[in-house]
């Protein structure tokens, strides 16, 4: 297999590493009072720890250049045919910049 | 009371052994040289600092930054794009510094993170006519030159270690040089590889500062 | 020498008559040329016995010239470089060739297991399923010895292979797979086209089909207009000719395995030469012009000696000029096995006969017949008569319902051409039928490929030529290269009429698969007892399941069961075809990666100097480590390490830590981000200080630990195990990229950047002051406890001190760039001379950390959370960090959790042993009295017995109760006290003295 790193142009698997699933975001925790968060905490991290979509077809999936730029990457790919339809990078890769309160909204 | 000796040695000072290697042959196919004394510093921007940081550069060096997949020249010092908003800076070691880092320091403060890896790498160059050749058993990199022209630069691997591989200036045979910069504890196990993968070829070896290259 | 070869031509063929080439077969020394294969040498010298069966230990012959070949399976070279399975059809014959047949013995000629074929009733399809089921201890002692004796091909030398092997990657524009007709179109077109092009030939020369069939291209004869073919590709730059190289797996992202057999053709490997090379080659578009497989009919006695395929008579006589009989009988169902007759008689070989299964043989098969008087018969092979010296008589059941007979020294069969769709379909596609051809072929291609010319049924010479022209400039094309237009190199396209035939019945076997012995009856039984689905038939039969991967039987094995369910050919279906399309040595996957090439190796900045004094080095991942340093005197390990430890106890010694990974984290908000990061506070850290750190996985288990100094306000020097490094790195990596992108923060790993030493001991101060400026204070009021910061050495070096310590002693962490490391070593033992410093290695690290109760790798195991190892008090109460919401689930924070405890035999001699259980006194083991393990074992030389660190349920609570160590695996079951962890100055006074 090969991807299409944003930085670093196409490169062989053997570059990348995989991580799994990438739609699951993690819950976002604004205040924490002896050690706690907000209500119902311990199950958004449940479903965000442990909850994976596994498809068989296409699917969003966290994957990391380590073998090159460091750069963490969202691929599209179909699982059952290995078709990369897209390569995004993670939103915080080298310097960008990101909207501190659309991160956040995106994550509730 | 005893005064101590501080003697550098390389990672590679055992490995490197300057003489011929490999198959024997009238003209070696593939030139290694390890490049010693060189100041190394990942220039790294900081959240939002890309144009800054590339301002930074321009004034320090006099040159832009490389391009995504470049390696520039600058006066005394060699950019090396090493991923998103970094870049390695290569310049031949000034004798006495202890923290390259400290020239810098004043032109990217607060635009980018410094990070000393002068000794976190080694240096080697191949050249040679048949140095394409041996590459394509280290790297899966197409370095053909419609595709990896003079000043092209890549973060990739070999034997699954990351590395710093660009192309400079051909030598005066006309054929392609390449750079690599290795991570030092794998410096000595890679040589070995590399000549592994250079000996049917012939090898000439030497070591070369890096002020004389 | 030529006169020894009595099958030879006089004139003609591709081999070279001036250098004649001598080797051995089974013992017995024969001559061939330059350009021949044993395979052909054999044929000249008149060999028609090459092996025995793989079952049965039926006599065998050569059935084919190509890699498809299922009979002629040799060992080739001997000693170390013995090969076994090696097609003598592709072996190219050199001087000195030493091949031996296999699956013989005593010998070829008289093979004791042939009884096998006597037997053969109980070796019928699934006997590995019926036959030796009961009893089940007869298994290790009788049925497997047995089997593995008689069972198998040749034998491995059982030695290690004394040559070399390498991978290499490629990149072009278009891969082309075979240069027969249709390749060489193909790489013409886009080659001209300006594309850069790979042409990869499995054989040692291109041409495929055009070195054995003749005729006509461009109206010079086929060989020449090759032979100008190649001239001009070796002169375009952009086009690479890759002979002797197999593409043997189609993979993702148009990626293709290919082997090279680089230096199979010599006896030895040239020095610094490798054998093989396994190439990965990277191509925007494919061409698989790999041809087609002529396949044998299924008739009683196929397997003889002297049958042939027809295809193979042709390529023996016209390449390789060796004539496999004096009278050939043809048994064909296609007009293109009678191409074999008209070389056959341009050969000077007699026609016996020709025997076509087509109701309607063409008038022009007809007329040949006439114009060369031989017998045509309209009918089938019934079955053939000789044995090991070949065949004497082919019997033939006309259509007319009548028999016949005649005689013959070689019969050549002709079943029809299979298109070599392997490759297309390495993705799953499955290949579609083709009736007129009455054969598969690709319906569909993994991206980037195209077929062309017999790979994709166009059979005929000037059709596989059109085929080429067009999928070579149209892929040329695809890849930006339009280039001039040239047209297609023209020739005839000859017939290639086909009435399928399969099988034709009769009493004795009849080979579907010749390698692995699966006969048409087989086939039957599967159907009878159920075994119908393709995919069945294969496993119970083991149909092409040998190294042929059934290159020569899947498609007759299916069309016969096709026949027997009264299902059509493409109802019935193929199998899945998987990578490799040909076989693959082990070897050549490995590469350079054997040996100590198995994997990259790290070393400390200190290696060469601790090899220098002697020491014994331990493989950490992939670091070495000096374990220890012997002494001379010493005994064992345990000696040597038992005096590194009192030595540190008592004095100072040091340790190379550099292995430790080690990472900058940099930015304003470096401090916000370790925060989250660690379970501990990290922002609140004072410039100048560090802080243990302990680090979860977002599921509530520890991830790692270390120290974490801050260097500037905006720059911290973070530093992990040596195992996590890489894992840590990672998944900071993706923190800062993908949880908080907001966060002002850059990180690097700098691991290899320092050389680290830990120098510990009562004496570290008096050493440090020889070394460092004496304008440094090192008293604890100007050098406190956990402080860090940069200081002057002597002789002029900068180094970092940080006052931390593993061992429980007074010690330091000092670190000058890597460069300096060997010097940083020699000077402390100079430094530290007049206070007996000893270097230490890894194990007397590990001792003085159990004695401390410092937890490591093996509490740290995935399995353990903050409080289990006795650091749940560090988790922060204030903010929010990784694991922080996950780490408190009940199971989590579960009062009977086991929890790091310290652990010690009663028995004061024993020795303690990690991985043994814990179960309470007076219990029976087992996994409900199953409290907890021993996870790490030293023997202490200041506690003066073996100690150890131990996961034992509500371990805190059971301080001072004595519990048995039940270990299964060294039959060992003794009893043991639960004690503090921490053996050695508990109160931690040492350390910060
Ligand atoms: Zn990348």
């Amino acid at each position: 297999m090969r991807i299409a790193c944003p930085f670093c142009g196409e490169r062989e698997n053997g570059e990348f590493t995989y991580l799994g699933d990438a739609k699951p975001k993690r819950p976002f925790v604004a205040v924490i009072e002896d050690g706690k968060g907000a209500e119902g905490e311990q199950d958004a991290f449940y479903e965000y720890v442990y909850l994976r979509d596994n498809v068989a077809g296409e699917m969003s999936e966290y994957w990391y250049h380590g073998g090159g730029c460091r750069s963490w990457l969202v691929v599209k790919r179909n699982t059952l045919t290995h078709e990369i339809l897209s390569v995004a990078a993670a939103p915080g890769t080298g310097a960008a910049v990101v909207d501190v309160a659309m991160a956040k909204a995106g994550t509730e | 009371m005893v005064d101590f000796v501080w003697n550098v040695r390389s990672p590679l000072q055992q490995a490197v052994m300057p003489g011929r290697a490999g198959a024997i042959v009238p003209f070696a196919g593939v030139k290694l040289a390890e490049i010693r004394d060189f100041d190394l510093v990942q220039i790294f921007a900081r959240r939002g600092q890309r144009e800054a940081t590339a301002k930074a550069v321009k004034k320090h060096y006099g040159v832009d930054a490389p391009a995504p997949r470049q390696a520039v020249s600058a006066k005394g010092a060699t950019l090396i794009w090493s991923g998103p908003d970094q870049l390695m800076a290569l310049s031949a070691r000034k004798p006495g510094t202890f923290r390259p880092v400290d020239a810098l320091r004043e032109s990217f403060e607060g635009i980018a993170s410094l990070s000393d890896q002068s000794d976190g790498r080694c240096l080697i160059r191949m050249s040679g006519l048949q140095a394409r050749a041996m590459l394509a058993k280290l790297t899966s990199v197409d370095l053909h030159d419609s595709v990896f022209p003079v000043g092209t630069a890549a973060t990739t691997s070999i034997d699954h270690t990351a590395v710093n591989l660009w192309r400079s200036e051909n030598s005066e045979d006309g054929s392609p040089v390449f750079n690599v910069l290795v991570f030092s504890s794998f410096a000595d196990s890679i040589w070995h590889t590399i000549v592994d993968a250079a000996a049917e070829y012939g090898i000439e070896i030497e070591t070369r500062s890096a002020a004389s290259v | 020498m030529a006169s020894q070869q009595a099958n030879r031509l006089a004139a003609g063929g591709l081999i070279d008559r001036t250098t004649p080439l001598r080797f051995s077969f089974d013992g017995k020394t024969m001559t061939g040329y330059a350009g021949d294969t044993l395979a052909s040498a054999l044929v000249a010298n008149g060999v028609k016995l090459v092996g025995r069966s793989f079952k049965y230990h039926r006599p065998r012959g050569i059935l084919t010239a190509g890699s498809e070949e299922p009979n002629a399976l040799v060992e080739l070279r001997s000693g170390a470089r013995r090969e076994p399975n090696t097609r003598a059809t592709t072996i190219e014959l050199y001087d000195g060739l030493d091949a031996l047949s296999q699956n013989r013995w005593p010998s070829l000629g008289f093979d004791v297991m042939a009884v096998n074929s006597l037997l053969s009733p109980i070796f019928v399809a699934g006997f590995y399923y019926k036959t030796f089921m009961w009893p089940a201890k007869f298994w290790e002692k009788i049925y497997e010895p047995a089997i593995r004796r008689a069972a198998g091909l040749g034998r491995p030398s059982g030695v290690a292979d004394p040559d070399h092997y390498d991978k290499a990657w490629a990149h072009c524009d278009v891969l082309i797979v075979g240069s027969g007709p249709a390749g060489l179109a193909a790489a013409l077109a886009a080659g001209r086209a300006g594309a850069r092009v790979i042409l990869a030939e499995e054989d040692s020369l291109v041409g495929g089909r055009l070195n054995s069939d003749g005729g006509e291209i461009d109206t010079i004869p086929a060989a020449e207009w090759a032979d100008a073919a190649l001239g001009e590709l070796r002169s375009m730059r952009n086009v690479r000719v890759m002979t002797r190289t197999a593409v043997f797996g189609v993979y993702d992202g148009g990626t293709y395995g290919a082997l090279e057999r680089v230096n199979d053709h010599v006896p030895v490997p040239p020095k610094h030469q490798v054998r093989q090379r396994l190439w990965r080659i990277v191509a925007k578009r494919c061409i698989l012009a790999a041809g087609a497989t002529e396949r044998p009919i299924v008739f009683p006695g196929n397997d003889t000696p002297g049958v042939m395929m027809a295809s193979a008579v042709r390529t023996y006589i016209e390449r390789f000029a060796a004539v496999p009989g004096k009278r050939l009988t043809l048994f064909t169902n296609n007009d293109d096995g009678w191409r074999t007759v008209e070389s056959a008689l341009q050969a000077g070989v007699e026609i016996a006969a020709v025997i076509d299964a087509r109701k309607d043989v063409p008038a022009r098969c007809k007329a040949l017949a006439e114009d060369d008087g031989f017998a045509l018969y309209s009918g089938n092979v019934t079955g053939v008569r000789g044995g090991k010296a070949g065949i004497s008589h082919v019997d033939i059941g006309l259509a007319n319902g009548r028999r016949t007979t005649v005689s013959a020294d070689t019969l050549a069969m002709s079943g029809g051409w299979n298109p070599s769709v392997g490759l297309a379909s390495h993705h799953r596609g499955r290949p579609k039928w083709q009736a007129e051809i009455a054969a598969f072929v690709p319906d569909g291609c993994p991206p980037g490929m195209t077929v062309a010319g017999a790979a994709n049924g166009e059979l005929s010479l000037g059709a596989c030529l059109r085929s080429g022209h067009e999928a070579g400039a149209s892929a040329a094309a695809d890849c930006g290269h339009a280039g001039a237009k040239h047209t297609a190199p023209a020739a005839t396209d000859e017939s290639v009429a086909i009435a399928p035939l399969w099988h034709v019945e009769g009493k004795q076997k009849a080979f579907v698969d010749f390698q692995h012995d699966v006969t048409a009856s087989d086939v039957a039984l599967a159907q009878r007892e159920g075994f119908e689905s393709v995919e069945h038939l294969k496993r119970y039969t083991t149909l092409g399941m040998a190294t042929d991967q059934g290159k020569t039987s899947n498609v007759t094995g299916l069309a016969i069961m096709a026949q027997l369910t009264g299902r059509s050919i493409p109802q019935t279906g193929t199998t899945i075809y998987r990578p490799p399309q040909v076989p693959v040595a082990i070897g050549a996957f490995a590469g350079h990666h054997r040996d100590e090439n198995f994997h990259a190796t790290r070393l400390t900045p200190s290696h060469h100097w601790a090899a220098e004094r002697g020491a014994v080095f331990v493989d950490t991942g992939l670091w070495k480590r000096a374990q220890w340093y012997p002494q001379p005197g010493e005994n064992d390990w345990l000696e040597s390490v038992s005096r590194e430890v009192l030595a540190v106890r008592n004095g100072v010694g040091f340790c190379d830590v550099s292995t430790l990974g080690k990472i900058d984290v940099m930015g304003k908000d470096a401090g916000v981000f370790l925060d989250r990061v660690y379970l501990n506070a990290f922002s609140s850290l004072g410039v100048g200080k560090a802080r243990y750190g302990l680090m979860l996985r977002e599921d509530g288990i520890v991830m790692d630990d270390g120290t974490t100094s801050r260097l500037a306000e905006d720059h911290y020097y973070l530093t992990t195990t040596t195992a996590k490094a890489g894992p840590v790195m990672q998944h900071l990596e993706f923190c800062r990229q993908v949880l908080w992108p907001e966060l002002d923060v850059q990180i690097t790993s700098c691991t290899d950047q320092w050389a680290t030493f830990s120098i510990a001991g009562p004496k570290t101060r008096d050493l440090l002051r020889e070394i460092v400026d004496p304008a440094e204070d090192l008293s604890n009021e100007g050098f406190p406890f956990m402080g860090v910061r940069e200081v002057q050495l002597r002789g002029g070096m900068v180094a970092r001190l940080f006052r931390i310590s593993f061992s429980g002693e007074m010690a330091f962490e000092i670190s000058v760039p890597a460069r300096y490391g060997d010097a940083l070593a020699r000077n402390l033992m100079i430094a530290g001379k007049p206070f007996g410093v000893t270097p230490y290695g890894t194990e007397a690290l590990g001792v003085m950390r159990i004695e401390k109760g410092h937890v490591a790798g093996p509490e740290l195991n995935g399995t353990t959370t903050a409080a289990d190892l006795g650091l749940g008090k560090m988790m922060s109460k204030k903010k929010d960090f990784v694991g922080r919401v996950m780490a408190g689930r009940e199971a989590l924070v579960a009062q009977d959790r086991q929890v790091v405890v310290g652990i010690k035999p009663l028995d004061k001699t024993r020795r303690l042993r990690s991985g043994a259980h814990i179960i309470p006194r007076g219990t029976m083991v087992g996994p409900e009295t199953d409290q907890g393990y021993v996870t790490s074992v030293c023997y202490s030389p200041i506690v003066g017995q073996w100690i150890g660190l131990g996961l034992v349920e509500r371990g805190r609570e059971r301080i001072g109760e004595i519990v048995r160590a039940h270990d299964p695996l060294r039959d060992e079951d003794y009893e043991v006290e639960i004690c503090n962890p921490c053996f050695y100055d508990p109160e931690g006074g040492r350390q910060r003295g």
